[in-house]
């Protein structure tokens, strides 16, 4: 994982909760804590403060990957504002996350392994498949009600199917609000 | 605050911890935000980085091409799409001059689109364009050779395409040079849905991708002109043999697949080239050759314009005043014969050389896929040998091949063989003419006129062989031996037959023989080694020897003349000489030709002429010799005429040494 990822997450939490909270989810989850955006970390330090924060919080860990992700939209926008520039809609900006967010990525963090969504549009509804070993479409959701929340839009997500429930990949459904 | 201001700071631990854990945080958020500015730097610089190894591989895989590409279409192609690929444009074409004179681009068919359904509308308009200089997108490109980007085509009033980019919501355009130094030879043009920031690094890479495709141009402009160069005559521009050999090995094997389409080759050798080279020189003889394939290439398009019965010419220039055409595609048999009679009245006309009229007409030779050939150069022999024919009959003919003239060559050939060997088995002999003193009858000498005893019995005439003896350069070898063979036989009879005034020996002296840079030698040393009186010997010269250097000519005769040997004009009056000179050529005496002599009889005509000449020789102080006294009546006429020599049939046919000598011993 992208040591960015880590950056936004303390981000989030150090917003939200203040520095000693995520003091203590680097304790608790015993991680060494020091993350450069630029670098690369193991995908059990991401996973192992997702737990402690879910610990330390009484949420699951699903509940705080959504949160984590819907928090880290804003936190995204102010970071790299070029990539939300020619977007009037969250449905736009989440539809071009194959064709031009990934291969940005890619520019900054050569090697990073970014996951392909199947998009799948239909009236208000876009549909989404989602398939990695990370296992972590709970953070593709927060992404998405982050998003919406950016472009002032309301979203319902349902996942018909979710690897986390032992399918072989997570579909989601979005539907916009009017 | 008061309080706090009021404690020892240094005395109160607590507030200490406090203050130091304030300067441990500020420090801490200190690094914090260096470390997201180094972060953002490295991050720029990664992106940039990322950004330019991108664009060097565009430019590598783009040279690559160029490199490897067979042709400039290919390249072309193979970089609209890279282009596209890598920056994520929606369609990219490529415009091309149109015609040399660089004023004008044309959309070609090379051009690349993302989604070609969506952009049909634009991509069809596309097509159609036409831009002149200073105009639309691609015509700013060719006048400045610079790139040019336009935000929005839409809101551009000098874009001629904006309705069909809205429609299909096409924005932003770019467009750039290839470049070969400062000249434009292409221009690319991209358009894209979003706008296009400018982006330095990205403008210099699509210069260098000009440059390199510009190279790609460049090189397959010298290799085409190497490939023109080689395949062409510098001269009038038309196909040289090589590549007149090729179309026509085409032609033979598209025959063998389509009989019905049949083809010809017509050889074609302008009579008289030679003489307008040699007189007016090789700038005027250039000329003519450029005028002449003009008049020629007009009348080939027309036939190919022709309704219904339209051909497919190749004209080409072999060589020399050698032009040959090859038409493809015949369905009669005739229609190379009417081209050829069409080619032949084009150069009637007279054609205006450096101011003078110059009059040429043309031997054609024409030999068709009728006959069966199975390859160029059969076909090339045989229309080379209708063409020879054309010219040995008269000149201005056309000639089409048939198998007698392959027979007539094979003769030509065996011929030519045992004319080599027939000085060595020493089968030349001399037959001897006498010429007649008009006043008194009396013989003044002998013309020697050689005769070829070909194997056994069989006695060839002289017009059988002299001209393939002079082709070969046979005839220097036979010449020298008849001098040395008539002197010696001249000398024998002078001393066997004594006169007041001796006899004379006539030699015929081909062109070549008078060429030889030793021919004045030669003489000299057939007349010492005879021991024959110089004065006694005549050298005949045909007029034609003369004229292609008049200077060296008058040279060679003065030397001869001044060795004491007379020099007699052959066949006077059917010639080109011009009277002009004719007074500066120092002859003795002027041979009348059998033809005037002939036609006495006939005609007054004959008469006049004869007594032109008679007339002319008299005022330039020479003697007249007529040949082809055949009758009493001729004899009679000449005499009165005051031509005071003959030869012919009247008194004596050439007969062999014996025979002479008998004569002689004639009262």
């Amino acid at each position: 994982m992208k040591g960015v990822v880590f950056n936004l997450l303390e981000e989030a939490v150090l917003r939200e909760f203040g520095p000693e909270t995520w003091e203590d989810l680097l304790d608790d989850a015993d991680v060494s804590g020091a993350y450069t955006s630029l670098g690369n970390y193991s995908d059990d330090e991401i996973v192992a403060l997702v737990e402690a924060a879910a610990a330390k919080l009484g949420m699951t860990n699903g509940e705080v990957l959504r949160w984590f992700g819907e928090r880290a939209m804003p936190l995204l926008r102010e970071r790299y504002p070029a990539l939300f520039a020619n977007h009037s809609s969250a449905r736009s900006f989440i539809l071009s996350v194959n064709n031009i967010i990934h291969p940005e990525v890619r520019k900054l963090y050569s090697g990073a392994s970014c996951p392909f969504f199947h998009f799948r549009e239909s009236g208000r509804t876009v549909t989404m498949g989602y398939e990695s070993s990370r296992k972590m479409c709970d953070l593709a959701h927060g992404f998405v009600k982050g998003a919406a929340t950016i472009f002032c839009e309301e979203v319902d997500i349902v996942h018909h199917t979710c690897m986390n429930q032992g399918a072989d990949k997570c579909v989601m459904e979005m539907q916009w609000a009017n | 605050m008061g309080q706090l201001m009021n404690t020892d700071p240094v005395s109160d631990p607590i507030a200490e911890l406090n203050l130091k854990i304030l300067k441990l945080e500020r420090r801490l958020q200190r690094e914090r935000t260096a470390r997201l500015q180094a972060e953002a730097i490295a991050e720029k610089g990664l992106s940039d980085l990322y950004e330019k190894q991108r664009q060097l591989e565009l430019l590598k895989a783009i040279a690559t091409k160029a490199n490897q590409s067979a042709s400039v279409d290919d390249a072309l192609r193979f970089a609209v799409e890279a282009i596209c690929g890598h920056t994520g444009w929606q369609i990219g074409n490529v415009y091309m001059l149109a015609g040399d004179d660089a004023q004008c681009l044309l959309s070609t068919p090379i051009w690349h689109a993302d989604d070609p359904d969506r952009l049909t509308e634009f991509v069809a308009m596309t097509q159609r364009m036409k831009f002149e200089r200073g105009h639309g997108l691609p015509g700013r490109v060719l006048d400045t050779g610079a790139a040019v980007r336009i935000c929005d085509v839409t809101q551009d009033p000098d874009f001629q395409r904006g309705d069909a980019a809205k429609a299909c919501d096409l924005h932003a355009a770019f467009a750039f040079p290839v470049l070969v130094g400062d000249e434009v030879l292409a221009v690319m043009e991209f358009f894209s849905r979003s706008s296009l920031e400018p982006d330095e690094p990205l403008l210099a890479v699509m210069g260098q991708i000009g440059t390199h495709l510009g190279r790609v141009m460049e090189r397959k402009r010298a290799e085409d002109k190497l490939i023109y160069d080689a395949s062409h005559d510098p001269l009038t521009g038309l196909p040289n043999r090589l590549l007149f050999t090729d179309r026509l090995d085409r032609a033979v094997g598209a025959h063998k697949r389509r009989p019905e389409l049949g083809f010809a080759v017509l050889f074609i050798d302008l009579d008289r080239f030679k003489l307008v080279n040699d007189s007016l020189g090789h700038a005027a003889g250039d000329a003519l050759l450029i005028e002449i394939a003009g008049r020629l290439s007009a009348v080939l398009a027309q036939a190919e314009k022709a309704e219904g019965c339209g051909v497919l010419p190749t004209l080409a220039r072999l060589g020399g005043d050698e032009f040959t055409i090859l038409l493809e595609e015949l369905t009669s048999g005739s229609t190379a014969i009417e081209i050829a009679e069409r080619l032949q009245a084009a150069l009637r006309r007279p054609l205006t050389i450096e101011g003078q009229d110059v009059y040429t007409s043309a031997s054609i030779g024409i030999a068709s896929s009728d006959a069966g050939y199975s390859s160029a150069a059969e076909i090339m022999r045989d229309a080379d040998l209708a063409m020879y024919r054309a010219k040995s009959e008269g000149r201005a003919r056309i000639e089409v091949f048939d198998q007698s003239l392959h027979k007539a060559a094979m003769r030509r050939l065996s011929l030519e063989s045992d004319l080599r060997g027939a000085l060595r088995k020493q089968e030349f002999v001399l037959y001897y003419q006498p010429i007649v003193a008009l006043d008194g009858g009396d013989i003044v000498g002998f013309e020697a006129l050689v005769r070829w005893r070909r194997g056994s019995e069989q006695l060839v005439p002289p017009a059988e062989f002299i001209a393939l003896a002079e082709e070969t350069g046979l005839i220097v070898f036979i010449g020298n031996w008849v001098m040395r063979e008539a002197f010696a036989t001249l000398a024998a009879w002078q001393t066997a037959h004594p006169r007041s005034v001796p006899l004379t020996m006539s030699v015929n002296v081909s062109p070549r023989q008078f060429r030889q840079p030793d021919f004045v030698e030669q003489v000299i040393a057939a007349v010492k080694e005879s021991g024959a009186r110089p004065d006694t010997i005549r050298l005949e010269i045909t007029e034609g020897v003369t004229i292609q250097d008049a200077d060296q000519a008058i040279g060679i005769l003065q030397q001869l003349r001044a060795f004491g040997v007379r020099v007699s004009i052959d066949d006077f009056g059917t010639g080109y000489s011009s009277l002009s000179y004719l007074h500066q050529l120092p002859f003795d005496t002027l041979k009348i030709d059998r033809s005037f002599v002939n036609a006495l009889q006939e005609k007054s005509d004959g008469n006049r002429i004869i007594q032109t000449i008679l007339d002319l020789a008299k005022n330039l102080k020479m003697d007249v010799v007529a040949e082809g006294a055949e009758t009493e009546h001729h004899v009679d006429q000449l005499r009165k005429m005051g031509c005071r020599f003959a030869q012919g049939y009247y008194f004596s046919r050439p007969v062999d040494y014996a025979a002479a000598t008998a004569l002689l011993r004639q009262p």
